[in-house]
């Protein structure tokens, strides 16, 4: 069966009332989260996660993906409303947007984000389609060795690309390890790092660790700022609909944009971050005529809001590749997802498309319903996402903190998770506090066992002899990979900044 | 993620100047932004992971030994994991030392501990069987008093509303078994 065969599979999973129905949520909800400020995809994610239990993991699924999808289309809303971006994927989109909005063409910028959202998202959703198959192909073929091969690289890219310091994300890394360690050793039944504690001699839930990082702490770290909650929003001024004039400019930047963000989506450098950043650099170097002043004269030009706003779209999708065909997290709210999946005891990776293609195409293909449900709804119902912003902020993160709490009493039925949401909590807080990345601490606890175990089976096999993970070339490359994806981009600054003050000599 | 500290304050504000975004070096102040003053706070981050990885070693160490085609039992992961917290524990140390953690704005500790407050006191009401709802509404009360909002009244009112609503649609829309109190029993019979 060739990939046409399986989308059209899958979009009859993906027509079903049902999913429809949890790709409609997602995108609203995504949306919603993406509008305000101070909550991305990735903490939405979070307090879904111990609710989704009772939805089934095909539409858990696919309502992740949407809420995924919805907030890099709703992160642009308050870019251009309030120049306050709601998640680090649109803090390109503000520039212009922002100076658009304030010389009252706020609704074509709006425009030009949700048409641009739509276009990246389609082009990256096929990407992933037609990509994801034949990475699937390769990975058939990996064994221990490459798999733990895999896992370094995930662990070493995670911790270098999320934030700036490496040795903090790597420390935020091992403290994510040590939670992994907490519970029942699966190969021997050995207890570690329980201290008699009954609940902690099962494995912690993925989801408190989850939700007490990214939920608990993040409230703790908002209220532990002396701020005035209350931005004034721009209105929405002018038609939302582009004309020709408009579609022409955009265009190009959309292309360019989808094909930047497709490119680095994939890529293990966290996500939205750099595509978009790029497509902005490249619109604003390419502008002429009527751009050219718009970006010169500090009027907002529309390339600067399309370009980047198809790159993050096109970049949710790419990231998609690597956490479905290897099981790989390159973003915060891939993470997320990942331990969606493994709360159903699904493991993404190679065998996730043979033993369950009708989850996986089935969200494949509801990535496209809910790309298009995105631009169906959101266009006209601007108004009603702008009015969000305008939720007092004490009662929305106290309604947050509600939420996250009830999540995990209700999935796991003990008051004694909540002290550990409280641990975590804390810990999330001191981390966001002194600046490390708390990405890594999530995947690190999910991907932790899973490297053990990889590494435990292959000196099982090969009687203790650790020369086993070197000796494979598809390891050896990923360990590569991996090497010039944490020093690679620090080599190259040091080789400019070298190139830069010998030409500053002569 | 650490960029996203500016985005979670609410108020950015971005410079329209677009500074390429600057790749760090190590062994210079490594996010570029240190304050240059030793950091008491960074240094009592060192410790604590110095003491996370003694009690990972530790606990370790005291599992039996078995003996097995691996060579290694349980105990090698543990082992690797707290050689490379004592390393990064160094490295803090000296970044603490040298002042290369950033300046932090000023905390509201008030803030901070409503919030504390609010989940320890859900903690113990639920521990004393008070039940979910009552619970709820204590937490949503106090940690929006954490956020600055002094309307108590009004705050118990909407915690009351917003925890009774989701009860009802946890309970009986999804499922979820939440912690029974009177309040919750009392709902269980109207409804039955």
């Amino acid at each position: 069966m060739d990939v046409f065969t399986f989308l059209i599979d899958g979009l009859g999973t993906a027509m079903q009332p049902m999913n429809l129905m949890f790709a409609l949520v997602g995108v609203m909800l995504g949306t919603a989260v993406g509008v305000m400020p101070g909550i991305g995809p990735a903490l939405t994610v979070a307090l879904l996660l111990p609710v989704s239990l009772s939805f089934g993991a095909t539409g858990s699924m696919i309502m992740f993906a949407g809420i995924y999808y919805g907030g890099m289309y709703g992160g642009a809303i308050s870019s251009i409303l309030l120049n306050t971006p709601g998640e680090t994927a649109s803090i390109m989109t503000a520039l212009e947007g922002n100076r658009m909005a304030r010389r009252g063409v706020g609704g074509k910028a709006l425009g030009a984000a949700a048409f641009g959202s739509f276009f990246g998202g389609m082009v990256g959703t096929l990407g992933l389609a037609l990509v994801a198959p034949f990475m699937v192909m390769v990975a058939l073929s990996f064994g221990t060795a490459e798999y733990f091969a895999l896992m370094v690289l995930s662990f070493m890219t995670v911790s270098a690309a999320f934030g700036g310091s490496m040795s903090r994300g790597l420390t935020a890394l091992f403290i994510g390890l040590t939670i992994g360690l907490v519970g029942t050793d699966k190969l021997t039944g050995q207890v570690r790092l329980a201290f008699g504690v009954p609940e902690m001699s099962d494995n912690i839930s993925i989801a408190i660790v989850a939700v007490g990082l990214f939920a608990i702490g993040e409230t703790m770290y908002l209220a532990s700022q002396h701020i005035n909650h209350k931005t004034k929003a721009q209105a929405v001024s002018g038609s939302v609909w582009l004309n020709w004039e408009d579609i022409k400019r955009c265009i190009k930047p959309y292309m360019r944009g989808a094909g930047l963000g497709f490119l680095f989506g994939p890529l293990p450098t966290g996500g939205a971050e750099i595509p978009t950043f790029l497509s902005y650099t490249t619109e604003k170097k390419l502008a002429k005529g009527q751009a050219r002043k718009d970006f010169d004269e500090g009027r907002g030009a529309i390339e600067g809001v399309a370009g980047p706003e198809a790159a993050n779209n096109a970049s949710a999708a790419g990231t998609l590749i690597p956490l479905l065909t290897l099981g790989l997290p390159t973003s915060a709210t891939a993470a997320m997802m990942l331990a969606g999946f493994q709360q159903y005891g699904l493991q993404p990776g190679p065998l996730l498309f043979t033993n369950s293609a009708d989850l996986v195409w089935g969200l494949v293909a509801s990535l496209f319903i809910a790309n298009l449900m995105l631009v169906v709804l959101n266009v006209p119902l601007i108004g009603i996402w702008v009015r969000l912003l305008t939720i007092p902020r004490p009662w929305l993160y106290a309604g947050i903190l509600t939420f996250a709490t009830l999540g995990i009493v209700g999935a796991q039925g003990s008051a004694f998770a909540l002290i550990l949401l409280l641990g975590f909590g804390l810990i999330g807080f001191v981390m966001r506090r002194f600046g490390y990345p708390l990405a890594p601490a999530l995947v690190g606890a999910i991907l932790g066992p899973l490297a053990e175990e990889q590494l435990r089976r292959g000196l099982m096999i090969n009687r203790g002899d650790w020369s086993f993970l070197v000796t494979s070339n598809i390891a050896l490359t990923i360990y590569a990979i991996a090497f010039l994806s944490v020093f690679g981009p620090r080599l190259w600054a040091l080789g400019r900044r070298q190139l830069v003050a010998r030409r500053q000599e002569s | 993620m650490s960029r996203e500290d500016n985005k979670a304050a609410g108020e950015t504000r971005l410079s329209p100047a677009e500074t390429e975004p600057e790749i760090r070096l190590y062994g210079e102040d490594e996010t570029g932004n240190g304050t240059g003053l030793r950091d008491l706070a960074g240094l009592v981050i060192a410790a604590s992971l110095f003491g996370l990885a003694l009690l990972i070693y530790s606990d370790a160490a005291s599992y039996p030994v078995r003996r097995s085609y691996a060579q290694f039992g349980p105990e090698i992961f543990p082992f690797i994991i707290a050689a490379g917290i004592v390393v990064l524990a160094c490295i803090t140390a000296v970044t603490a030392w040298r002042g290369g953690f950033e300046a932090r704005d000023k905390l509201n500790l008030a803030g901070l501990g409503w919030i504390v407050a609010a989940i320890c006191a859900e903690i113990l009401m639920l521990y004393s069987g008070t039940g979910f709802i009552l619970a709820s509404t204590v937490l949503f009360a106090l940690a929006a008093r954490a956020f600055g909002q002094t309307t108590h009244l009004l705050n118990f009112a909407i915690g009351a509303t917003m925890s009774t609503l989701l009860f009802l649609l946890f309970r009986y829309a999804l499922g979820l078994a939440l912690p029974n109190g009177p309040l919750e029993r009392a709902i269980d019979q109207l409804l039955r």
